[in-house]
């Protein structure tokens, strides 16, 4: 695929960093759709950022015929956003704690723990064929 | 994300603009704050008021401009930190990392102590 594709409630973009922010433009104007305020609107696209980076560089490997799929549903103003990818899969546990002493300078290894803070629920369902991770935060 | 860049009494002030979350603009900062390194300046205050939000790319150019800087004999500090990355720099322990202040007068005046 060589461009985003938008259906719906969902946008599939190419494993490439550079639409990350077609990503963003999308989850944050369906999020003030539904009358979100602008703190809890940045901490999802913060969070959403974060994972479909993750996706993309991590999962999919930087591979640009590779998809991320993204979709976004309000349940009882409860947010859900489900982020796919169709990478190796990762293991949760192997991630070190960013807040070590001896990680604090490190430049990278921040990004799901973030989202854990922001997030109210995070699962991540990993597998040798990908990675689906959903995040949910009450709006 | 957009970058401008200036300089006040010998110091140089970088100024983002909009949302630091990777991506091809995310080099920028690095790039510009490595272009003053190399011409010796390195005394550097980033100027965060315009910055809507950051995540974990955004913090790691930070540390990298933090540990680069120091590396180098210089000194990085932050001025107008939003209330949103402040909360970021809390949670992630890097609040006491960095040197915070609340106007870019202020980050100039602790330059010249």
């Amino acid at each position: 695929m060589k461009k985003p594709t938008i259906s719906g409630n969902k946008i599939i973009v190419p494993s490439d960093p550079e639409y990350l922010n077609d990503v963003d433009v999308f989850i944050e104007g369906i999020l003030r759709g539904y009358g979100a305020d602008e703190s809890i609107i940045a901490d999802i696209a913060i969070s959403v950022s974060e994972l479909v980076n993750n996706a993309m560089l991590h999962g999919n490997n930087s591979e640009i015929n590779k998809a991320v799929e993204v979709s976004i549903d309000n349940k009882n103003n409860k947010v859900e956003i489900v982020i796919y990818d169709n990478g190796a899969g990762f293991n949760p546990d192997d991630i070190d704690n960013p807040l070590d002493d001896s990680n604090l300078l490190k430049e990278v290894g921040r990004g799901i723990f973030i989202v854990k803070s922001l997030m109210d629920s995070v699962n991540i369902e990993s597998t040798s064929q990908g990675t689906k991770v959903t995040i949910e935060k009450a709006i | 994300m957009k970058l401008t860049d200036r300089e006040q009494d010998g110091i140089v002030i970088l100024e983002p603009k909009g949302k630091i979350m990777g991506g091809p603009d995310a080099s920028l900062l690095h790039d510009k704050l490595h272009e003053y390194i190399e011409i010796n300046k390195t005394k550097i205050i980033i100027d965060l008021n315009k910055v809507d939000w950051m995540n974990s790319t955004g913090l790691g150019i930070l540390i990298s401009s933090y540990t680069t800087l120091k590396n180098n004999s210089g000194e990085l500090k932050l001025a107008n930190v939003t209330e949103k990355i402040k909360s970021l720099l809390v949670i992630t322990k890097l609040e006491g990392v960095f040197d915070t202040h609340e106007t870019i007068e202020d980050a100039i005046e602790a330059y010249k102590k």
